[in-house]
């Protein structure tokens, strides 16, 4: 059953069905949000007002588990730690762990925002381990792309298109998934050492045949890398000597629960805190310091304090920025056109609403733009789908506009 | 249930239209340096047809351009003209994607095949689309680095090929498709502008349109230059090949290794027939007689794979495994997946002509489709060999026949769609890594509905409007594949016994 309920100016639905979730798009008109748990409703441009809002969350079933095949399939809005917990029942798990499984992050919802966690570098992101999809397009129209094996090149690849959509193709319904076997052995090493030594050890690593399941640095008491190896006893083990040798003095070797308080501080470092503006970045791993410096660089000549955190195997980066929000908006563009100076991206994520004032959210399109406004005026005609989220880069339709061609 | 919705009826029409004029004929010569453009007939006709060599149209132009300037020059005036343009790397492709369109060009990148750079701290490499897969590992080899996607036709296959088709190989199982192993494009949009797809980082803002240009087989533009990630080479890798007394068996090693949580870098199964036949092209030291045999491959670092390997065999022995033969050296290992590699080819050693099919269902159900697959070929009076990707259930059944017996073709034929059907019917999918192309187009309606078919077909209308770019290939043409709904289901998941249900 859909419940509804009326928020702010836009009514807010939780459609129970694939079918009513049509239903819902296609007996509507006007700008449309997608929400799962809620936890990136800022990523990226802020979206006009909505006059609809479609929540998940009565779209959370598990449909389908296949311990034997290693696959499952799920209504979008079923939050990641449900779905961890009933598939470490079957000894597997999504091998997918952002930062926001805790806060109730949902499926849908970290596939439709690119969302990835520290072990990304062993196991790829969730572009990589999502086989299916069902997607609801604004007009109504259902549609599945995928499917549920794990090898398939059956037609134009929906799946792996919508990640990173942010919401503006359409609503993720229904997610089909590959699985990976929880590995049995697991362990952490740590050493302090500031970000420029930290991206050396963090291309040699990747370099050497030690295979990081995760390599993460953050700023805390002047640099704290971690390096996170999983597989069998005897292989986990195995790589200890090699490992502490090419981390040097300091290096600390940590497993259970010792090992679980390394991570719970990182992820400390990448979240957003009241008043907090957090923006990610993407570069080549080898790219990670200059990334680095022109963060300081750029808070300097704003006044805005900033700090770093880094995933430097894989290069994808947190930047934190403190200060008054004009000041914070010149310091994140400025940053942003260095970033983007070395061939990087950035994605506004959480931010006090001030900071928007002055600043564009997207920046520069990139040279692809023509073609993603010519796919969006095909899957979401009308262009209903969360107006703004992508900025400047799919404008907002003008009315009366023939935006079918 | 209609097929088709009229949305779709209509996207699918534009398919160029134009003409190849001498107007066009003289823009296009204009556009590529000497030697770019061939027009003999004799010359022509070497393009007539890829690896699926039933199907052939004469071009009426082939042009082999060297930059990406060029390709984009050729594609502006076939959107001008209205003439329609397939785009071509080795055509090792087994589903006539690269089959040409009559009244169409081909656009030819064998030459281009220069790997720009290789960025060994970021492990990665810029190379252009007629690049073979081989080249890129043997480049980097120096470095420790490899190019991971090894589809068996590597040496010859361009990398161009590789990402439209999301190639894979026997080591996809662990290390993922072409897809997986793509950070930027270049690319030429069907209108000629020239784009970059992904980039230096690892996502992109936005809507991936990377990911759908990979595997939309040559019908949303050109790849001119790719920029691929390499992985760095294992410390330790193992082989085995383990025989069995039956498929059956070798399907359930294979369910228990996976189920203790070892996932190999490759598992691949030979019947009967296919050791007869690598034997014979290669000797690669398969057991003749032997109903079913396993490669199973494992690498990653030294001590677990010891610890893993160990594992393994027991497995096999458990499940009644008859011989097991291990690879001592890297020499005995290149042995056994030559034989492998070679399967195909090595029909012509026990049949005058074969059909490669390419189908996959869900790995728990391999035993009993290969039953069916057994039954099907009883009955159509034709031998089918059965070699194929067993850790993903990616099969590949070769359908044996002689095309000299009247009727015997057709026969073959049925059967071998007959069999991709199956793969449907039992949750899977009618293509793992060959692609839809022109041979698969009308059973892409045996997977997807009239809804699934119009926003594909608005995928590519937005990339394509005016339909020019390999026209006919991937989605289905109501007019040549008729009415036909098919196998198909609403809800797949929902299929009884295919899933369990929670
Ligand atoms: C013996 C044999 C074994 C094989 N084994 C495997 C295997 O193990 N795994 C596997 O996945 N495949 C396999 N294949 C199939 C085939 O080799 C692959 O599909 C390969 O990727 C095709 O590459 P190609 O350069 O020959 O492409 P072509 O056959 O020339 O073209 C294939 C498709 O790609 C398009 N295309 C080519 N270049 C470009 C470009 N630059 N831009 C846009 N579109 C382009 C064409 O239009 C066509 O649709 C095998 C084939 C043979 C003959």
């Amino acid at each position: 059953m859909s419940v509804t309920q009326t928020h702010g100016t836009g009514v807010v639905e939780r459609p129970g069905s694939v079918a009513e979730a049509a239903e819902l798009l296609r007996g509507s008109t006007g700008p449309v949000v997608f929400r799962g748990a809620g936890t990136k409703q800022a990523w990226a441009g802020r979206p006009d007002q909505a006059a609809l809002v479609v929540e998940t969350g009565g779209l959370a079933q598990v449909l389908a588990h296949n311990p034997s095949d290693m696959t499952v399939a799920v209504g979008a809005g079923l939050p990641l730690r449900d779905l961890q917990t009933l598939l470490g029942g079957a000894g597997q798990w999504l091998a997918l762990d952002p930062d926001t499984e805790a806060a109730g992050a949902t499926v849908g919802g970290l596939l439709a925002t690119g969302d990835s966690g520290p072990r990304r570098l062993r196991y790829g992101a969730l572009r990589d381990l999502v086989i299916g999809v069902t997607l609801v397009l604004s007009d109504g129209l259902v549609a599945r792309g995928g499917g549920t094996v794990i090898k398939n090149v059956a037609g134009y690849d929906l799946p792996k298109l919508l990640y990173g959509s942010l919401g503006t193709l359409g609503l993720v319904a229904e997610v089909v998934l590959r699985l990976h076997p929880l590995p049995s052995a697991s362990a952490t090493v740590t050493a302090p050492v500031p970000i420029g030594p930290a991206v050396d050890l963090a291309l040699r690593l990747r370099a050497s045949a030690l295979e990081p399941a995760a390599v993460d640095w953050a700023d805390v008491d002047g640099g704290l890398l971690a390096v996170r190896f999983e597989g069998t006893e005897d292989g986990v083990a195995a790589r200890r000597p090699a490992v502490l040798d090419l981390l040097g003095a300091g290096a600390g070797w940590h497993t259970g629960s010792a090992e679980d308080d390394v991570w719970l501080r990182l992820v400390g470092e990448r979240r957003a805190e009241d008043g907090t503006t957090v923006v990610g970045a993407g570069s080549r791993p080898s790219a990670t310091a200059d990334v680095a410096r022109a963060l300081v660089q750029a808070g300097e000549a704003s006044g805005v304090r900033t700090r770093f955190a880094s995933q430097p195997a894989l290069g994808l980066h947190t930047a934190r920025f403190d200060g008054a929000p004009a000041a914070v908006g010149s310091a994140v563009t400025d940053w942003r056109e260095r970033v983007q100076a070395q061939g990087g991206t950035v994605l506004l994520r959480d931010r006090p609403a001030a900071v928007d004032g002055g600043l564009d959210a997207l920046g520069p399109p990139p040279s692809s733009v023509s073609l993603l406004r010519d796919l969006h005026r095909r899957l979401d005609p009308q262009g209903r789908c969360a107006p703004g989220r992508l900025g400047s880069w799919l404008p907002s339709p003008t009315a009366g506009e023939d935006s079918a061609t | 249930m209609t097929t088709y919705t009229e949305e779709y009826r209509a996207l699918v029409a534009q398919t160029g239209g134009g003409q190849v004029t001498e107007a066009f004929r003289r823009e296009v010569a204009a556009a590529v340096g000497p030697g770019g453009l061939i027009s003999e007939p004799a010359q022509l006709r070497t393009y007539e047809c890829d690896g699926l060599t039933g199907y052939r149209v004469v071009p009426a132009l082939v042009v082999l351009p060297v930059t990406t300037e060029e390709v984009a020059a050729v594609v502006r005036a076939c959107a001008r003209h209205r003439v329609p343009f397939v785009a071509r790397g080795a055509g090792t492709g087994l589903s006539g994607g690269a089959l040409p369109v009559a009244d169409g060009i081909v656009i030819g990148l064998a030459r281009m095949r220069a790997i720009r750079s290789v960025d060994v701290a970021d492990q990665r490499a810029v190379v252009l689309p007629g690049v073979t897969n081989a080249e890129i590992s043997a480049a980097v080899a120096q470095h420790d680095l490899y190019f991971a996607p090894d589809p068996s036709s590597q040496v010859v296959c361009t990398i161009g090929g590789n990402v439209a088709e999301n190639s894979g190989g026997a080591h996809c199982l662990k290390y993922g498709f072409t897809t997986n192993h793509v950070l930027a494009l270049t690319f030429v949009s069907p209108d000629g502008e020239v784009v970059t797809l992904g980039g230096d980082a690892p996502d992109q803002v936005g809507p991936d349109l990377r990911a759908v240009v990979l595997g939309s087989e040559g019908t949303l533009g050109i790849v001119t230059e790719v920029t691929v990630r390499l992985l760095r080479r294992p410390e330790a890798v193992r082989t085995l090949v383990a025989d069995f007394p039956d498929p059956g068996s070798a399907g359930d090693a294979v369910s228990d290794i996976i189920a203790a949580g070892i996932i190999p870098a490759a598992v691949e199964m030979l019947d009967e027939l296919a050791i007869e036949a690598c034997e014979k092209a290669v000797q690669a030291g398969y057991t003749l007689g032997c109903p079913a045999a396993l490669v199973v491959e494992l690498d990653g670092v030294g001590a677990e794979v010891d610890e893993e390997f160990q594992r393994v065999q027991e497995i096999c022995r458990a499940n009644a495994s008859t011989n097991i033969r291990i690879a001592d050296d890297a020499g005995e290992r290149a042995r056994i997946w030559k034989g492998r590699k070679a399967a195909f080819a090595a029909m012509g050693r026990i049949s005058p002509d074969y059909f490669v099919q390419d189908g996959v269902i869900p790995r728990t159900k391999l035993g009993s489709t290969l039953t069916r697959i057994r039954e099907m070929s009883d009955a159509a009076g034709l031998r089918v060999a059965n070699v194929f990707h067993a850790g993903d259930g990616n099969l590949h059944p070769l359908v044996l026949y002689n095309g000299a017996v009247a009727g015997e073709a057709e026969r073959a034929e049925h059967l071998a769609t007959a069999i991709v059907e199956l793969c449907v019917e039992q949750g899977g999918s009618i293509t793992g890594e060959h692609g839809v192309g022109s041979d698969k187009a009308c059973s892409m309606t045996a997977m997807f509905g009239p809804e699934d078919l119009t926003v594909m077909a608005r995928v590519r209308a937005a990339f394509d409007p005016q339909g020019i770019c390999n026209p006919g290939k991937v989605l289905p043409t109501p007019r040549l594949c008729g009415e036909r709904p098919g196998p198909y289901r609403p809800h797949p998941l929902e299929a009884a016994g295919l899933i369990e249900r929670m």
